[in-house]
């Protein structure tokens, strides 16, 4: 043997190829690292500003005083009962909590209707977080919420009216128990943008013409341990609240616990909700970019067996292959990890901050450097690549190096082509590429399915709530209802109006109880022969419940339901005669003697008046609520000031992400034929036949999942709704008219068409030379 | 050469088939003969005779029925996948009619997947001159010749220093001058650096420069012959 010169061992040289596909491949993993990047990006800045901002509100409970809840009564309770409330059974402190509901009126902004929750001086409990300005020094000096005024387009130094008292505003806060602008805590849904809530000093809190409210703020002596212990506590101080304001000739008008007070809570559930619905659609798109991440490397190794057959025939290993194959996902995963992570404590941080902003009213938050984020955003997503393509890649890689050298990857037995139906040449052509590539179309059809979802909800949200704004007025059974304090004035005499078509009719607040919610339900007494409610007489324990109800809980004409005072243990059981088809409420309809005889009251009592003519000539003193149908629009307001204006771009979003995924995939099926398509044109196809060949089964494909993938859209979204709104009081179906149908087919179809164009445009650059090329 | 060393490679009661039922094919039907260590042994034999089978079966990526493989006393069948894959590893560099080069890797990274799999590789640069290469290190695949191209394949499946050169049609991509300079490189390799050269062709020219020749034909050996006078690579002709 010659002189033989031996080297060094060198690097694994496959992994030098790493960095030389993504550069040859830039585009595929350009876009998948784009929307990698904005995903976790967005995931990331949301666990970082939720984090931040529920640490702030939590971190504002014991700051900012908190109650542990509040109660309000008929009457002003004496220092007397107020020891005795404090010292019951359950030992509390309690603070007199007292405000005023009444008009908002903008000298300024003539259009403008609004209610206005004023406070006087608060030093003892539930303090704020001035965000601008300062907190009123005299009495005409008023703090009102800062999420409002930004709705409201008031700032610090403009002016507001409220009873009759004209107050400059000198400061913009967040109320520890006012996160959210819950007027009530049965309102559906809270109401940023007609209500407000107001601090302004004790001399200016007398200016105000309007009842006093006599609500009392309560904290716990002892604090409960967990939410469990609040819970029993709450009972149990609310039965001894009963038992003591009964005795004192007082009766319990509200009765909030701070866990069930959606003001205080609501903010809080929503942002860690939406965390974890963020969290979910990050893992879901890292699947779906997985899969195809998968895909594409499936047909690498098509393409690349007899490479991997030599290396495997050279003493490669399996592990040795799959960690190159593998390297490629894993890198982007990590880059599009860290510049999104840089983005979401940066960019997308202020982002989703601003969004909340743009909806509560959230105290000042600190970024806080959460190790969650990056676990989330970047352990999992890498978790989820790895698994998904070491299950694909792994299963290709057993294969025996000879079967790659052969070129004989396919798993099935089956060594014959499908027979086909006697078709004319081209559509035998295309059904042939249709079943090649049956794996991918099963990837298109499932990540078409994740974008319809995601439109079902950016195009089905506004068309919802546009549905309830539009039609919530007519859903009203009469246009004005006012609902009395009391139905004698003080000389004994019946308060009664004069309004057109004025009826009388009682209405009482029970409880539909569940595990899951307690929803507050209306029960109506009507008049007989009502031109409002129009039903046919019942009796006994039989009712009409609204369709909403019907709708919500699947109740049907004849089955029962059970019903609660709300701070008792008495239940009402009815059942139902009928469906009333009224959906602006969860309600229960009888006729008004049925209703005093149920509820034990006086023969020909009643609660108020309703109308289709604006009731005008009940003193507001008399006046204990009025429901317009102003008031019901309110809800789908809020919702569409709080989401609608994101849903647009969102819907932009998801056409990117279509197109995206679509690119992908497509790309996949020519690379795949790129050999046949070049022999094609040896052949003497030209490119409009050769696109035919090959863009038309996927067209098809595009075409037929878009159908059925908006058939699983609307029903997955339809449950999704279903939940969200089990955790609300009231109702809204989710409303997708044909024309949002349409809207959603053609967002992902105008995508296809888009890269339709560029896949047409690649089959044209495809040499001829190809086909003659390392033909084996 | 030591009778052990005569008997480098041994191969005895070989049988392998295809299919099973009616359409059962025994392509290899009983194969018994020796290579020795360091020599050039050509397997010679019309398409379907079962070489191509057997230089797999050799290599370790495909499997006998019947029969037994020894090579250096390592025995085949007792070797489960991964001791495989380890022995092909160590022992054997493959060349194949296709080059099967990796086509975003330049010439010296290709040849440097070979070397990769080895603690103690062939100089790079020693071995890319002997291929005639060294000019072109830093071309793809693309930028080459089929004759240069196979060159590549010959150096990553030589640079680890093989015991056994495994080469199936390594001449049948290529025009006749350019399949010369291949035998000779082959042929300069197998001197100087020792290797057995196990070559399976379907061309009679080649059998007149290699040490031995087994010619096949329908799974059998029909001629397992020693070659007293054999040429050079560049003295054959065809």
């Amino acid at each position: 043997m010659n002189n033989i010169s031996f080297g060094k061992r060198p690097k694994n040289p496959l992994l030098k190829r790493v960095w030389k596909d993504m550069l040859r491949d830039w585009k595929r993993y350009l876009m998948i690292c784009l929307m990698l990047i904005v995903t976790i990006g967005f995931v990331s800045g949301m666990y970082v500003a939720n984090n931040s901002m529920l640490h702030s509100i939590d971190e504002s409970v014991k700051l900012m005083k908190r109650e542990d809840g509040h109660f309000r009564l008929s009457d002003m309770a004496d220092a007397e009962t107020i020891r005795a409330i404090e010292e019951g059974d359950i030992p509390v402190t309690v603070y007199e909590h007292f405000y005023k509901d009444t008009d908002e009126i903008i000298p300024d902004d003539e259009d403008y209707t609004g209610r206005v929750r004023i406070y006087g001086e608060r030093r003892d409990i539930d303090l704020y977080d001035i965000l601008k300005g300062r907190a009123p020094e005299n009495g005409n000096e008023i703090m009102i919420d800062r999420m409002h005024a930004d709705n409201a387009g008031l700032s610090v130094g403009d002016i507001i009216k409220a009873g009759n008292a004209e107050f400059e505003i000198v400061g913009l806060a967040s109320f520890v128990d006012y996160t959210t602008l819950y007027e009530s805590n049965t309102d559906t849904m809270f109401d940023a943008l007609t209500f407000d809530v107001a601090m302004t000093t004790d001399e200016g809190f007398e200016r105000i013409r309007a009842n006093t409210r006599a609500n009392y703020a309560f904290t716990y002596n002892d604090e409960p341990d967990g939410e469990y212990e609040e819970k029993e506590l709450s009972d149990k101080f609310l039965m001894s609240l009963a038992e003591i304001s009964a005795g004192k000739g007082l009766e319990i008008k509200d009765y909030v616990p701070a866990y069930a007070n959606l003001s205080m809570t609501f903010a809080r559930d929503d942002i860690g909700k939406d965390k974890i619905i963020g969290g979910v659609l990050l893992y879901i798109l890292t699947a779906v970019l997985a899969f195809i991440f998968a895909v594409t490397i499936s047909t690498t190794l098509e393409q690349e067996a007899s490479v991997i057959g030599t290396l495997r025939a050279s003493g490669y290993t399996r592990g040795e292959l799959l960690k190159y194959y593998m390297s490629a996902p894993l890198m982007i995963v990590l880059i599009a990890s860290v510049i999104g992570n840089i983005l979401g404590y940066t960019v997308f941080r202020d982002m989703v901050a601003a969004m909340y902003y743009n909806s509560y009213s959230l105290p000042e938050y600190e970024t806080l450097w959460t190790p969650e984020a990056f676990i989330r955003t970047t352990l999992v997503p890498l978790i989820l690549m790895l698994v998904i393509n070491i299950v694909i890649i792994t299963r290709t890689l057993k294969l025996s190096p000879l079967r790659f050298l052969r070129h004989d990857l396919k798993r099935s037995k089956r060594k014959k082509a499908v027979r086909l139906p006697k078709w004319k040449f081209f559509s035998r052509f295309r059904m042939r590429v249709f079943l090649q590539n049956i794996p991918n179309y099963i990837m298109l059809f499932v990540g078409i399915t994740f974008v319809m979802l995601l439109i079902t909800f950016a195009v089905g949200m506004p068309e919802t709530l546009s549905y309830y704004q539009d039609s919530m007025g007519d859903m009203m059974f009469a246009e004005d209802q006012v609902i009395l304090s009391r139905t004698v004035d003080e000389n004994g005499d019946i308060i009664a109006t004069g309004a057109d078509g004025a009826e009388r009719f009682s209405i009482e607040s029970l409880e539909r109880r569940s595990k899951v919610y307690d929803e507050e339900v209306s029960v109506y007494g009507i008049e007989k022969g009502s031109a409002y409610v129009k039903l046919d007489e019942t009796e006994g324990n039989s009712v009409y419940i609204s369709q909403a109800y019907a709708d919500k809980y699947k109740v049907k004409k004849g089955g029962t339901i059970t019903l609660s005072e709300k701070f008792e243990d008495r239940e009402y059981k009815l059942k139902v005669y009928g469906i009333y088809d009224y959906s602006a409420g969860i309600a229960v309809f009888m006729g008004n003697e049925q209703f005093n005889s149920i509820f034990g009251r006086e023969p020909g009592s009643f609660s108020g008046y309703m109308s289709d003519n604006m009731i005008t000539d009940i003193p507001e003193e008399y006046i204990a609520k009025e429901i317009t149908s102003q008031d019901m629009i309110k809800v789908a307001d809020q919702l569409d000031h709080s989401m609608g204006s994101y849903m647009l771009y969102f819907q932009y979003v998801c056409f990117i992400v279509a197109a995206i995924i679509l690119y992908l995939l497509t790309k996949i099926i020519i690379e795949k034929n790129e050999r046949s398509i070049s022999m094609a044109k040896i052949l003497g196809y030209d490119n409009i036949e050769i696109s035919s060949l090959y863009l038309f089964p996927t067209a098809v494909v595009v075409f037929f999942s878009e159908f059925a993938a908006i058939f699983l859209g609307y029903k997955l979204m339809d449950v999704f709704w279903r939940m969200m709104m089990m955790e609300m009081s009231g109702w809204f179906a989710f409303k997708l008219p044909v024309s949002g149908l349409v809207k959603e087919f053609l967002l992902v179809f105008a995508a296809y068409l888009i890269i339709t164009v560029l896949d047409f445009i690649r089959i044209r650059r495809v040499p001829k030379v190809l086909a003659l090329k390392n033909m084996e | 050469m030591s009778s052990e060393e005569r008997k480098f490679l041994s191969v005895s009661g070989l049988k392998k088939s295809f299919g099973s039922g009616e359409t059962r094919q025994e392509v290899l039907k009983g194969l018994d003969f020796t290579v020795g260590k360091g020599e050039f042994c050509v397997l010679l034999g019309p398409s379907g005779s079962g070489k191509s089978t057997l230089l797999n079966i050799l290599g370790g990526i495909d499997s006998a029925d019947e029969g037994e493989i020894s090579i250096n006393g390592d025995k085949l069948a007792e070797m489960d996948e991964k001791s495989l894959t380890r022995y092909r590893r160590k022992h054997l560099g493959y060349v194949f009619q296709m080059y099967n080069l990796i086509p975003n890797l330049n010439v010296k990274e290709n040849i440097e997947t070979g070397a990769y799999l080895s603690d103690k590789p062939l100089d790079i640069d020693e071995l890319l001159k002997i291929l005639g290469l060294y000019e072109h290190r830093h071309k793809l695949p693309n930028q080459l010749s089929g004759g240069q191209q196979q060159r590549v394949s010959i150096g990553r499946a030589i640079v680890k220093n093989p015991d056994i050169l495994l080469c199936d049609e390594p001449t049948g991509a290529l025009d006749y001058n350019t399949s010369k300079e291949i035998l000779q490189l082959i042929e300069e390799v197998n001197q100087k650096y020792g290797n057995t050269i196990i070559m399976v062709t379907h061309n009679e020219a080649i059998k007149q420069m290699a040490d031995h020749v087994i010619k096949l034909r329908d799974g059998r050996i029909r001629h397992d012959t020693v070659n007293t006078e054999k040429l050079t690579a560049a003295e054959i002709e065809w």
